[in-house]
């Protein structure tokens, strides 16, 4: 009869000793990217690499690759694993995220056989290289970013390697700091793994790796049974990321999701090469991703383990942008991470119509605003990564500058009042960007816009951002959100800081300066024009719509007064907008429509005409079925017919003879 | 409180309303009555009414209210408006970007809808900078416009919150003042009055949680001082407060924010009066009821306090007792998770329809059931206090699990249950405790509510601790906690710097202000001064840091060196290390001023005689044991029961498993003593 409960039991504690985890190294840390931040997750993993337990606050983008370093650690060392060792690693080219987020595997023996591993990751606030913070755009290669750790046993048996952590921390800014956060992980370790003992010593060592293997199988079985519901069929995505920081040339990343039985194969051949800027990964993070989006559209409630992810499969060749080698930096490990969550999403929704998400914000919005600070010695700096819109589903709009669903949760700007105090800079507003969202039958959230004045005499400006370019898409009908914008304001003027929009490399700002950041809006989901009047006059009455937008983007009249729907108006209105739709019929061609990494769109010239779009615009693509909008670059042709590869099609989910949309791509909001 | 007088405490809950009123002859007596949604002072007065209490014997009477947190919790709050400074409209629902409420894995995640929603929410022309200075000054700027655009919202509550009123409040007064004067009957709130702390988006927050729960607090006070008055109750009444100590009505239709915490406070406070009674200085209080349980460490009698807090999905920043709650208790509900697993929780049965034993309609499992297939709770005969509970029906709900996929007889399920449960309950523990740097073990677990003595033990023993406490009238204690409550008012300044720079003479000025306001205050509650305590703590890091530790300071130190010693020793203790040599930094200075109040010498020794065994019966303990089931009320003091026992009584059933005994302690307490398995 005890026997009932046990396996539910077991994985109570072992949560428990996750749970610890983080509360040791939030209480012990004093880098405040950790204490406050949150930058970091901790887990328990098996001998072999599956991922045991995390907690319920641990983040995806650090925990779904302690498999793969962990494994990779096994692969190094065999049998060479000792009692008393510790091992090292952050190399994103065998598992690692990027530099900064640091991995210590502590092992846990039972009756001198290795049992399991504690797994704590925390992101070090600078881990040497180019830049204080070791992250920058401006980035040719890996060693510009800090010290590369490759699996490093730092302590055999017991005896710590000073000599090796003498050679780390000698070469990595605010040595204490980076000490501390040694400290923390190796204490957070030590009491993990005497905790880990007590559980076997209270279950018996070979009863709670049964249990373990038991929870895994079980929720293998769970999401064996969840694709198996899925029809069979490989579906197609494509997106972009804006550029690499160095050239205006986009990134194109490619997935084809193969649904057969019970397995997901995801193949990310024929994505971009490798680059010379940041924005790379290594292989363990097309895997992250795959299985953060999966997880959540398919069974986002059966506690993690690695049961989850032994269904899903992952192909990608290494040297491109997604898999890439040395010597390629990886600091835009974030942005790359959500490009692939965005074609998993987009290509998911395809073939699952209920698990449609509108894109996000694409990316870290990292922006940095620094100087000599006027009133002490020293700097002064503020770091900031504002939140945009989310995405909306086929049952919900998104919310508002809000952290989204594959991400952790924490704070994304700092208080003003904190901000001023330590800093000669001023918030100057911080609001909603009215009418930013992505419109759909549900609409994507709204992002946001920060004013900061710049009060010193001289500061200067960086971010690392995606999507200012090619906007977050929109699903099912639905348009994407306005774009991620970074700009300066001087003397009423706006300035570009960059030739490459959103990555902006020690802009010189000056006293009076407003560096104004504008966060892009969630993606749509569904025809703009199926959304309920009611909705849109809500969205009107509550400002996030002007009466003009609501009339020109859903057909939706509200009355003078301010108050109801004209609803004969309306119905006027949305028959109008939908006549005067730009609509083709697609038909197969077999000309190459690539142009390096842009897709071209031989766009009939009376098609370009009526969209008032030149040669090489950007214009999008739109089934009420497909999973994401088809972007691609115009090529006014002399046709009638919207010719597409067999390629385009299957991104776009279409088939020859459907009638297909063809928009234009707003950046702004209009 | 005068001799020949009712000393009362009431708590209303959910779904009871529970009463304890310690007479003039030193008796206590305890009545519980159902709670009576959107009037509550109704089920106090029924309460009041079925212990035959005269009116005009009430001496004096402390109230925990859940007004506040229902009015939240159901978002039947007050239609409120808010006013800003240019630029910071939407902050209230954007706040710093975080999701502050699940959303992990969800893609349908929805961030719950701000208070205030964005066509009630005006901004007004000014600034003031970091130091106080007047960037836009607020001259000219148009009141009457502003007034007429919230009369025009019809809002029955506004809330002020202005960047950087937490270190001048001119211009937010200036705009609270100039609102009150324009909008007759509306209920004003001003941010650095709440809370003068930095952080506008906190601030603000608690702002409008206070405005929204101003007008529904005053018509419930209104209420209840009429009915009180109608029935020749003229005793004043104050409201328990979420910082542990009783305000009066006036301080709570103001600071309404401050009450979120009154019933579960009550608890951490009865359960320190019966510790310290017991001679246990450290205790764990674990507070279980149906819907929820609530933890809180104690240490040295001093409940310990949280500053930034979350109600819901909105950051509150005011003191608070740091109580931890779990949505889990014995009406969570047990069920079958898609891999075959059962979970317990987060849904619950609630108080309608309860778990399945109640038979008002439930038919899901919940823990509380579980304790029926398991012989914990008595078959066929009534609880001590009269509550029938239809084994059946728990048999029956646990039989429907089988059918979902799961495996084992009822009472394996129930068994299982009660397991993890127990596992869950140790985490919320473990939360207060191993997570706050103190270890489990060194503290003894002080378990109550209607589920608390139940689990306590098996609590205890799957954290290791060996010391269990189980207080008298343990389904009261919190109106005892309420009953026997000081007066108290928190008060902080954003006021410091760094000491090398600082005048300590400029903070004893400070603190003689501050100690001033908070002597008046009490003055004003009728609090002699004499009966007041003044206690200062400061707010202090090492500069360069963002956190702090509160330390607590003498205004009479001669110099900065003991809080120095003080703090790197707090550091030290803290995070493992100290660091001498950095200059510290001041950031908050805190005042928590106590009216003492009367508190008789509660007596709890049971007055019951005869043979305390009730029945033998067979109940699980990883094996089905014969187990003698006893009355608490007979039970003599200084006596001992070996476990496997069942101790039962008003309002309260003691588990006793095997491996431990209880003694029945002289002041009246149940101290059990475990031997830890592992």
């Amino acid at each position: 009869m005890e026997e009932v409960g046990r396996l539910e039991l077991i994985r109570e504690s072992l949560v428990a000793v996750v749970n610890e985890m983080r509360a040791n190294v939030i209480r012990s840390s004093y880098s405040s990217i950790i204490y406050e931040g949150h930058d970091f997750s901790c887990a328990l993993v098996a001998p072999d690499g599956r991922l045991v337990a995390q907690g319920v606050d641990d983040n995806p983008i650090h925990n779904f690759s302690v498999p793969y370093s962990t494994a990779e650690v096994v692969r190094t060392f065999g049998d060479d694993i000792h009692e008393g060792d510790i091992f090292f690693h952050n190399d994103p080219y065998t598992g690692g995220t990027h530099l900064n987020d640091v991995l210590m595997l502590f092992p846990v023996f039972r009756k001198g056989r290795l049992a399991m591993f504690t797994a704590t990751r925390c992101h070090w606030g600078d881990v040497g290289g180019m830049t204080p913070g070791s992250l920058s755009g401006r980035v040719n290669e890996i060693y510009q970013e800090g010290l590369r750790i490759v699996p490093t046993r730092i302590c055999d048996r017991g005896r710590m390697n000073e000599a090796w952590l003498t050679l780390l921390f000698d070469n990595m800014r605010i040595r204490h700091e980076r000490r501390g956060d040694f400290n923390t992980m190796l204490g957070t370790s030590r009491k993990a793994a005497d905790h880990v003992a007590r559980l076997f010593g209270r279950f018996g060592g070979e009863a709670l790796i049964d249990a373990i293997d038991e929870l895994i199988v079980r929720a293998e079985r769970v999401m064996r049974d969840r694709i198996a519901g899925i029809p069979d069929g490989t579906y197609h995505a494509e997106g972009y990321l804006d550029s690499d920081g160095h050239g205006e040339a986009p990134l194109r990343g490619r997935l084809a999701l193969t649904v057969a039985g019970d397995r997901l194969v995801a193949d990310f051949t024929g994505s971009s090469p490798q680059t010379r800027g940041p924005t790379n990964v290594g292989p363990a993070m097309a895997f992250n991703a795959v299985a953060s989006i999966v997880k959540s559209c398919l069974d986002p409630d059966t506690p993690v383990n690695h049961g989850s992810f032994n269904p899903i499969e992952i192909v990608n060749p290494p040297g491109s942008f997604l898999n890439a080698t040395l010597p390629a930096p990886c600091g835009g490990m974030v942005e790359c991470r959500a490009l692939m969550c965005g074609l998993v999403v987009s290509a998911l929704g395809k073939a699952l119509p209920e698990t449609r998400v509108g894109d996000l914000k694409g990316g870290g919005n990292h922006v940095y605003v620094s100087g000599p600070h006027p009133d002490r010695e020293g700097i002064f700096l503020l770091y900031e990564y504002p939140a945009a819109g989310t995405g909306a589903t086929a049952r919900t709009d998104g919310s508002h500058g809000v952290r989204a669903f594959p991400e952790g949760d924490f704070n994304a700007v700092q208080s003003a009042e904190i901000v001023e105090a330590q800093c000669p800079l001023r918030i100057e507003s911080y609001s909603l960007r009215e009418g930013s969202c992505g419109d759909g039958e549900f609409r994507g959230g709204l992002g946001v816009r920060r004013d900061v004045r710049v009060l010193a005499r001289e500061a200067s400006l960086s971010v690392l951002a995606d999507k200012n370019i090619i906007p977050p898409f929109g699903v099912a009908g639905g348009v994407g959100g306005a774009a991620n914008r970074f700009t300066v304001v001087r003397d009423g003027g706006t300035i570009e800081p960059s030739p490459v929009p959103g990555k902006v490399g020690g802009f010189a700002l000056e006293a009076g300066d407003v560096v104004r950041m504008e966060t892009s809006g969630g993606g749509g989901c569904g025809d703009p024009l199926d959304r309920a009047p009611a909705r849109v006059r809500e969205d009107v009455a509550l400002g996030y719509l002007s009466p003009e937008q609501a009339c020109a983007r859903y057909g939706v009249v509200v009355a003078a007064d301010g108050g109801g729907v004209d609803t004969a108006a309306t119905d006027a209105e949305r028959r109008r907008l939908r006549a005067s739709r730009v609509l083709a019929e697609a038909v197969l061609s077999n000309e190459a429509d690539g142009d390096g990494p842009r897709r071209r769109i031989a766009l009939p010239a009376e098609l370009a005409r009526r969209l008032e779009v030149e040669d090489g615009a950007l214009v999008e693509l739109a089934t009420p079925e497909c999973g994401a909008a088809l972007r691609g670059w115009a090529a006014i042709a002399d046709r009638r017919d919207l010719a597409l590869s067999a390629e385009a099609l299957a991104a776009l989910g279409a088939r020859a003879g459907d009638t297909v949309e063809v928009r234009r791509v707003h950046l702004a909001p209009r | 409180m005068s001799k020949g007088h009712h000393l009362v405490g009431v708590d209303v809950g959910g779904t009871f309303t529970d009463l304890i009123a310690h007479g003039p002859d030193g008796t206590l007596s305890s009545a519980k009555v159902p709670s009576l949604p959107g009037e509550q002072w109704r089920g106090v007065l029924a309460a009041l009414a079925s212990l035959g209490i005269a009116p005009a014997s009430i001496g004096a009477f402390v109230h925990g209210t859940t007004i506040a947190t229902n009015a939240l919790l159901e978002r039947k709050g007050a239609r409120t408006g808010l006013v800003t400074t240019a630029g910071f409209r939407d902050l209230l629902e954007v706040g710093k970007g975080r999701r502050l409420v699940g959303g992990l894995f969800d893609p349908a995640w929805q961030r719950p809808a701000p208070l205030v929603p964005r066509d009630r929410r005006f901004e007004v022309s000014e600034r003031l900078a970091a130091d106080g200075s007047v960037v836009r000054p607020l001259d000219g700027f148009d009141f009457e416009g502003l007034a007429e655009a919230l009369r025009g919202a019809a809002v029955e509550a506004v809330a002020v919150a202005l960047v950087n009123s937490y270190v001048d409040r001119r211009h937010e007064q200036a705009v609270a003042s100039a609102l009150a004067s324009r909008l007759d009957g509306v209920a004003i709130s001003e941010s650095a009055a709440l809370t003068p702390e930095r952080g506008e988006f906190e601030r603000t927050s608690t702002a409008v949680l206070n405005a929204y729960l101003t007008p529904v607090m005053r018509d419930y006070l209104a209420a209840l001082e009429a009915a009180l008055a109608e029935h020749g109750i003229s005793a004043p009444v104050n409201i328990m407060g979420s910082n542990g100590g009783a305000m009066t009505l006036s301080a709570a239709g103001e600071r309404c924010a401050a009450t979120f915490l009154s019933g579960p406070v009550g608890g951490v406070t009865g359960a320190v009066r019966v510790a310290e009674s017991a001679g246990a200085l450290d205790i764990i209080t674990f507070d279980m009821g149906g819907t929820s349980t609530d933890v809180a460490l104690v240490h040295g009698l001093a409940p310990r306090m949280s500053h930034d807090n979350q109600i819901d999905a909105f950051p509150l920043k005011m003191p608070q007792l740091d109580i931890h709650t779990i949505g889990a208790g014995g009406g969570s509900i047990v069920w079958v998770q898609p891999d075959g697993t059962l979970g317990v929780g987060p849904r619950s049965a609630g108080a309608v329809p309860g778990p399945a034993c109640y038979g008002r309609g439930g038919d899901e499992p919940t823990v509380s059931d579980a304790n029926l297939p398991l012989g914990r709770l008595p078959v066929g005969r009534a609880l001590a206090g009269g509550l029938s509970l239809d084994a059946e029906k728990a048999r029956a709900a646990f039989r429907t699990l089988a059918s979902r996929g799961t495996e084992g007889d009822p009472a394996a399920l129930a068994s299982a249950s009660l397991r993890i449960a127990v596992a869950r309950m140790a985490g919320a523990v473990r939360e207060v405790s191993v997570h706050r740097g103190f270890d489990p073990r060194d503290f003894t677990l002080v378990g109550f509510g209607g589920a608390g003595p139940m689990h306590a033990m098996e609590v205890a023993e799957e954290l290791g601790i060996t010391r269990v406490l189980v207080p008298r009238l343990p389904g009261h204690l919190s109106a005892l906690g309420q009953m026997l409550a000081d007066l108290r008012h928190d008060a902080v300044a954003a006021w410091g710097g760094r000491i090398s720079e600082l005048d300590i003479e400029a903070l004893r000025a400070r603190a003689r202000t501050m100690h001033e306001e908070g002597a008046a205050r009490l003055e004003a509650d009728g609090v002699a001064r004499d009966r007041q305590r003044h206690e200062f703590t400061l707010d202090v890091r090492y500069v360069g840091q963002s956190f702090t530790l509160p330390i607590p300071w003498n205004p009479g130190d001669a110099d900065w060196t003991p809080l120095r010693i003080a703090f790197d020793t707090r550091h030290e203790e803290t995070f493992g290390y100290a660091d001498p040599a950095n200059d510290l930094e001041i950031v908050n200075v805190r005042l928590v001023s106590i009216g003492e109040v009367d508190k008789p010498a509660v007596d709890f020794v049971p007055r019951g005689t005869g043979d305390p065994l009730i029945e033998h019966r067979s109940a699980w303990f990883g094996g089905w044991r014969e187990t003698p089931i006893l009355d608490r009320e007979r039970l003599p003091p200084e006596s001992r029961i070996d476990g496997p026992a069942i101790v039962e009584e008003a309002g309260g059933t003691t588990v006793v498993p095997p491996g431990w005994s209880v003694e029945v302690h002289r002041s009246g307490a149940l101290m059990g003593t475990g031997n830890v398995r592992w």
